[in-house]
C-alpha cells in the first residue's frame, strides 16, 4: 500500500504507546456497534491495474469530441486553453485548503480577489463571491439572499416571480432551497413568441424578487429584459441568470438594473465533466452584500503595512453564525473558479468578444441551416438565439436523438425531457468549436429522419 | 506582487483563436442589447501567465509543501493517479444528459461507488448528487422533512443538534426551515443522554451529530442516543466529516443511525483545490430511499454482456418520491471519479485508512503530551486535552488556557507561530465548547518522522519567548494579516483610474 508511509512500522509506534495492538485504539467502540467482519469489498489494486481499469470504463463512454455534437442545454462543448489544467494542478493550490490562515495562503487568495474583479467586470456589478456549486444553486441562493434583503420592505411579502421557462432542473433546485423558509414562487408568464410578457410583470411590483434569464432556455435573447427592472421597481430584486460567454456581446445586466446576477460559470476554465465540478457565478450590489452566500475575499494590509489578502465578512458564513448563517456553503468550487479565472486572462476583453462571437456565428449558421429542412420549424422564428435554439420537429424529438445517434451525431436534446408539452421540440446546442461540417452531419441525419417519419 | 490587471498589452493581445465563421455574427444580437463596454479584464501573454500563476502558487500551503494538521478537514494526500484519470475525455468531455448507452462507464463507476459507499455506511441506498458536505446534510434533512410529512407528522419542526457540532449542520437545517434546539455536551465533552431526553418530543425531527465527535473521541452511548431519538418518532442524521476515523471499523448504520453523508473530498481524496470542490453524497436506509434526489445509477442484466463487459446496462432511475434536484445535473462526477481510483487502491482493505489514521492522531497526541524532563522544564504551561480519553480516534483537541494563563500567549499565536516552522496550522477555536482549542488532524499518510518533528517543534514553542511567538509568524510572505482593516474598509475588487 503505497499510500501509507507507516504501514509495518504500526508495533514500533504502538510500543511507545504502550500499546500491544491496533485493536486497543478502537476499545472505546462498544461491542454492540463494533464491525466484526471484513468490508466485503473487492481486491485493492494497483495504480497500473486503476489506470488500465479507468481507461476501460472511462473508454466505453462516447465523448463529445468523437462525434458532431449539439447538446448543451446549459453547458459548453469548450476548448479549455491548455495552461489552465496544467497550472490549477500544481499542489500548491491543488492541496491546499480554505483559506483560513492567510499568511501563507496569499497565492489561491489573490488569484480569488483576482477573479472577483474579472466576474465584476463581465456582469457590471460591484461584488462577487468566489463561486457557489453550479448556475442552479446561485440562482437559488441569489432569490434566499434577495428575499433576506427586500423582505421588509415588499408588499408582497415571501413572493418571487421566476420566470416561466427556467429549466425544470433549476427550477427543482430553487424549490428545494425555497420550500421551507417561507418563500412563495409564482410563475413569470412569457409570451408566445418567448418573451417576458411585460404587462403581467408589472404584477411583479412590491415582490421580493423576479428570477429571469437571459438567454432563456431557448437561447432567447430578450430586449424586454432590459425594462423589467423600472417596471418591477426599487424595492424588488432583479436576478438575471446569464450564459457567461454571452457577456462578450450583450450588455451586462448590471448596466440594465439587474440587482443580482448568476449563472454558469463553466465555459471558463473546465470541460462539461459530466456535469460537475463546475461552478456558479454570483455578484450583486453593494446592499446585497452583508446577507450574500458564500465567500469574499478582501484586500488589506499586514502588521507591516504590506498590501495583502484575508477573507472577509465572515461572520455571515455557517462556521459563525451557526443556523443565522446567510447559507449553509462551507466547500465551494474555489479550484473551478482558479481555471475560470486563468481562462478569462487569457481571453482578455476582445478575446472574449471574440469567443462570444464564434459561438454567436454557429448558432446563426446552424440556425439558418436546420430551418431549411422541410417540416422543421423554430419554436420562436423572430427571436435571437445565443448558443442555443429550440426547432419542432413532425414528430417525438427523442426518436430523432436515437436515429441521429444511429448516424453518428449527437443532434440535441429532446425537450420533452424538461416539458411534456414539448415532446416535438428539439434543442439544439452550438458553441465555438462547432464546424462547417458538423453542421452538415446535423442537417443530413436530421432530414433523413424527417423523410422516414413523413414518408 | 503585482496583481493580473498590470498586465496591460496591446488591444486584441492574448490568447489566440480561430476568426467567427460568420464575419457579422453581431448582427444577431439585437442593438439595444449590445454590449456598450467590454469587460476590463487583463490583457496579457501566454508567458506573462504562467509565471503570475506559478509565482502565486508558490505562495500558497498545501498539503504538498507541508505537513497540514487541520482538524476536521482531512488533509490527507491526494494521490495523482486520480488527477489523471479525471483528463480522460471519458469524463472530461462528457455532457451530463447524453443518452445512457453512450456513457455506461460512467454510470457503472457511480453504481460501483453507490454500492461500495452503502456498505461502508451500513445504508441502504446512496446518491452521488450533492457536491459538498453541507449540500448533503441540506439533501438529507429534506429527505426526512418529506419522510415526517407523508407520514402526516407536520408538527416535527425541530432539529437537534449538540453545541459541539460543525456549523454547517445547524445552517442546513435551518435553510429546510427547522427550528435548531443545541444541547450542551456533558462536562467530558461527550454527549449529554439526560439532556437529549430533555430534548426529545414529538416536534423532534432529527438529531445530527458526528461520531468520532469534534473532540475527535469516540461517543460511548451513540446507540442510546438513537434510541432515545428513534423512541420519539426523530430521525438519526449521521455527520460523515470524520469517517476516516471508523471505516471498516463500526459504521453509522449499526449506530443506528438513518442517513449519512460522506464527504468524498475528506474519506476518499478529492483533493480541496483551496476550498473546492468537495461532493457530499448521502447514505440513508431503506424507509427514506424513495425521497433521495433524482437520479441514481441502476442496472440490469444485460443479455449482450452490457458496453463494459460486466453483464450489465445500466440507467438512471428517479426515486418514486423524490425531492428532485439539489445541483443541477448529476453531482461532481469528477470528484466522484477521483474517489473511485482512490477506492481502488485500498477495496476491501479500506479499514487499514482508518487503522493508520487513528495510530497517527494517537501518536502525535502522545509525543505532544509526553514531553522529555528536558523540554518539561523549559515549557512555560502544557496544553491539557480538550476532554479526557484514554485514546482518541482521528483528531484530537487540545485547550492552551494553561499557556494563556501564565504568559498571555493564545492558541491564536501558536497557530500563526507554526506556520514560521513550515506546518499549517491545527484548526482554531473549535469545537467552542473547549478554550483556546487547537484541534490536530494528521491523518494517516504523515510519517512517523513528520510526526516527531511536528511534536517536538510544538513543544519547543511551548518553550519559546512569548513576545515571539505573539508577533508571529515572522517568517511567511506576508506578517499578521489585518483581518478588522479588511472587513471595515471593504477593498473587494479593484478599482481601475479610468
Amino acid at each position: 500500500m503505497d499510500q501509507l508511509p507507516n504501514l509495518g512500522r504500526e508495533q514500533e509506534m504502538l510500543d511507545s504507546m504502550g500499546l500491544k495492538s491496533i485493536d486497543d485504539l478502537f476499545s472505546d467502540i462498544p461491542e454492540g456497534v463494533r464491525r466484526v467482519d471484513r468490508l466485503p469489498l473487492r481486491e485493492p489494486q494497483s495504480e497500473e491495474e486503476i489506470w488500465a481499469d479507468a481507461q476501460h470504463l472511462l473508454g466505453a463512454n462516447i465523448d463529445l469530441d468523437s462525434r458532431p455534437s449539439f447538446l448543451s442545454a446549459g453547458l459548453a462543448r469548450n476548448f479549455v486553453p491548455t495552461m489552465v489544467p496544467m497550472l490549477a494542478t500544481r499542489g500548491e493550490f491543488l492541496t491546499s485548503y480554505t483559506p483560513y490562515q492567510p499568511e501563507v495562503s496569499q497565492g489561491m487568495l489573490q488569484a480569488m480577489w483576482e477573479f472577483q474583479t474579472m466576474v465584476s467586470e463581465l456582469v457590471g456589478l460591484p461584488v462577487s463571491n468566489v463561486s457557489m456549486y453550479d448556475a442552479s444553486t446561485a440562482a437559488a441562493e441569489a432569490i434566499t439572499c434577495a428575499v433576506r434583503v427586500k423582505g421588509r420592505k415588499a408588499t408582497q411579502k415571501g413572493v418571487v416571480y421566476v420566470s416561466q421557462f427556467v429549466p425544470p432542473h433549476r427550477l427543482s433546485v430553487i424549490e428545494n432551497y425555497t420550500q421551507g423558509v417561507g418563500i412563495e414562487l409564482r410563475t413569470l408568464e412569457h409570451d408566445s413568441n418567448g418573451r417576458v410578457n411585460l404587462e403581467a410583470a408589472s404584477s411583479a411590483e412590491g415582490a421580493c424578487a423576479v428570477y429571469v434569464e437571459q438567454p432563456n432556455a431557448f437561447g432567447e435573447l430578450d430586449e424586454g429584459i432590459t425594462r423589467l427592472k423600472e417596471i418591477i421597481g426599487e424595492n424588488t430584486a432583479l436576478i438575471v441568470g446569464v450564459d457567461a460567454v454571452s457577456l462578450g456581446i450583450v450588455e451586462a445586466p448590471g448596466n440594465y438594473g439587474a440587482d443580482i446576477v448568476v449563472g454558469e460559470g463553466q465555459p471558463f476554465g473546465i470541460g462539461p465533466t459530466a456535469g460537475g465540478p463546475i461552478y456558479g457565478l454570483f455578484a450583486c450590489k453593494k446592499d446585497y452584500l452583508r446577507l450574500m452566500p458564500g465567500r469574499i475575499v478582501g484586500k488589506t494590509l499586514d502588521e507591516d503595512g504590506k498590501d495583502a489578502f484575508t477573507l472577509t465578512l465572515s461572520t455571515r458564513e455557517q462556521h459563525i453564525r451557526r443556523h443565522r448563517a446567510t447559507s449553509n456553503i462551507c466547500s465551494n468550487e474555489t479550484l473551478i473558479a482558479l481555471m475560470g479565472a486563468m481562462h478569462m486572462a487569457l481571453l482578455g476583453p476582445e478575446g472574449l468578444e471574440r469567443l462570444a462571437l464564434r459561438v454567436a456565428a454557429t448558432t446563426e449558421i446552424a440556425k439558418q441551416a436546420i430551418c431549411g429542412i422541410n417540416g422543421v420549424e423554430l419554436v420562436d422564428p423572430d427571436t435571437p438565439n445565443f448558443r442555443e435554439f429550440a426547432v419542432k420537429l413532425p414528430s417525438d424529438a427523442s426518436d430523432a436523438v436515437t436515429h441521429m445517434d444511429a448516424a453518428g451525431v449527437l443532434g440535441g436534446f429532446p425537450m420533452g425531457e424538461w416539458w411534456d408539452s414539448m415532446s416535438s421540440c428539439l434543442l439544439i446546442g452550438c458553441d465555438e468549436r462547432t464546424t462547417k461540417s458538423d453542421i452538415d452531419a446535423l442537417v443530413s441525419a436530421l432530414s433523413a429522419w424527417v423523410e422516414e417519419v413523413s414518408a | 506582487m503585482s496583481d493580473i490587471f498590470e498586465f496591460n498589452g496591446a488591444k486584441g493581445s492574448g490568447w489566440s483563436q480561430p476568426e467567427p465563421m460568420k464575419e457579422d455574427a453581431i448582427n444577431t444580437v439585437p442593438t439595444s442589447l449590445r454590449r456598450s463596454n467590454l469587460p476590463r479584464w487583463p490583457r496579457a501573454s501566454e508567458p506573462e501567465l504562467v509565471r503570475h500563476y506559478t509565482l502565486l502558487s508558490q505562495r500558497n500551503f498545501g498539503i504538498d509543501t507541508g505537513f497540514y494538521p487541520l482538524g476536521s478537514c482531512t488533509m490527507k494526500h491526494n494521490p495523482r493517479i486520480n488527477e489523471r484519470v479525471v483528463q480522460l475525455p471519458g469524463i472530461d468531455r462528457i455532457h451530463p444528459l447524453q443518452p445512457e448507452h453512450q456513457i455506461q462507464g460512467l454510470l457503472s463507476i457511480y453504481y460501483e461507488m453507490q454500492e461500495m459507499l452503502a456498505i461502508c455506511a451500513g445504508m441502504d441506498e446512496v446518491t452521488l448528487q450533492p457536491v459538498a458536505g453541507a449540500q448533503g446534510e441540506f439533501t438529507a434533512i429534506r429527505c426526512i422533512q418529506e419522510y415526517h410529512r407523508r407520514n402526516g407528522d407536520v408538527q416535527r419542526d425541530k432539529v437537534i443538534v449538540p453545541d459541539s457540532a460543525h456549523g454547517t449542520n445547524p445552517a442546513s437545517a435551518a435553510m429546510c426551515g427547522y427550528e435548531i434546539v443545541e444541547i450542551p455536551s456533558g462536562e467530558d465533552g461527550r454527549l449529554d443522554l439526560d439532556a437529549l431526553r430533555a430534548a426529545v418530543g414529538d416536534d423532534t425531527a432529527a438529531m445530527m451529530i458526528t461520531n468520532p465527535s469534534t473532540l475527535g473521541i469516540f461517543e460511548p452511548e451513540i446507540a442510546e442516543a438513537a434510541e432515545i431519538v428513534h423512541a420519539a418518532g426523530g430521525q438519526m442524521y449521521y455527520d460523515g466529516a470524520n469517517f476516516n476515523a471508523i471505516l471498516g471499523k463500526t459504521d453509522p448504520g449499526r449506530m443506528g443511525f438513518d442517513a449519512v453523508h460522506y464527504n468524498l473530498h475528506k474519506t476518499f481524496s478529492q483533493p480541496h483545490g483551496g476550498g473546492g470542490p468537495g461532493s457530499g453524497p448521502i447514505g440513508v436506509k431503506a424507509h427514506l430511499a424513495d425521497f433521495l434526489p433524482s437520479p441514481i445509477a441502476d442496472r440490469e442484466e444485460a443479455a449482450d454482456g452490457g458496453a463494459t463487459g460486466d453483464g450489465y446496462r445500466y440507467f438512471w432511475r428517479t426515486p418514486t418520491d423524490s425531492i428532485g434536484k439539489v445541483q443541477q445535473w448529476h453531482g461532481n462526477a469528477g470528484a466522484v471519479v477521483r474517489a473511485w481510483a482512490y477506492y481502488r487502491r485500498y477495496g476491501r482493505e479500506l479499514e487499514l485508512m482508518s487503522e493508520h489514521a487513528v495510530l497517527n492522531a494517537n501518536y502525535l497526541r502522545h509525543q505532544i503530551m509526553n514531553p522529555t524532563q528536558e523540554q518539561l522544564n523549559s515549557i512555560h504551561s502544557m496544553p491539557v486535552d480538550g476532554a479526557p480519553a484514554d485514546f482518541v480516534k482521528h483528531e484530537f483537541t487540545l485547550s492552551m488556557m494553561p499557556l494563556k494563563e501564565t504568559t498571555g500567549v493564545t492558541g491564536k499565536d501558536i497557530a500563526k507561530r507554526l506556520l514560521d516552522y513550515g506546518y499549517m496550522s491545527p484548526t482554531l477555536y473549535f469545537p467552542m465548547i473547549v478554550p483556546e482549542c487547537l484541534m490536530i488532524e494528521p491523518t494517516e499518510t504523515e510519517s512517523r518522522e513528520v510526526l516527531d518533528k511536528f511534536a517536538s517543534d510544538f513543544l519547543t514553542i511551548l518553550s519559546e519567548d512569548p513576545e515571539v511567538v505573539q508577533s508571529a509568524p515572522h517568517d511567511t510572505d506576508v506578517r499578521r494579516v489585518d483581518e478588522v482593516l479588511a472587513a471595515r474598509s471593504l477593498v473587494l475588487r479593484k478599482q481601475f483610474d479610468d
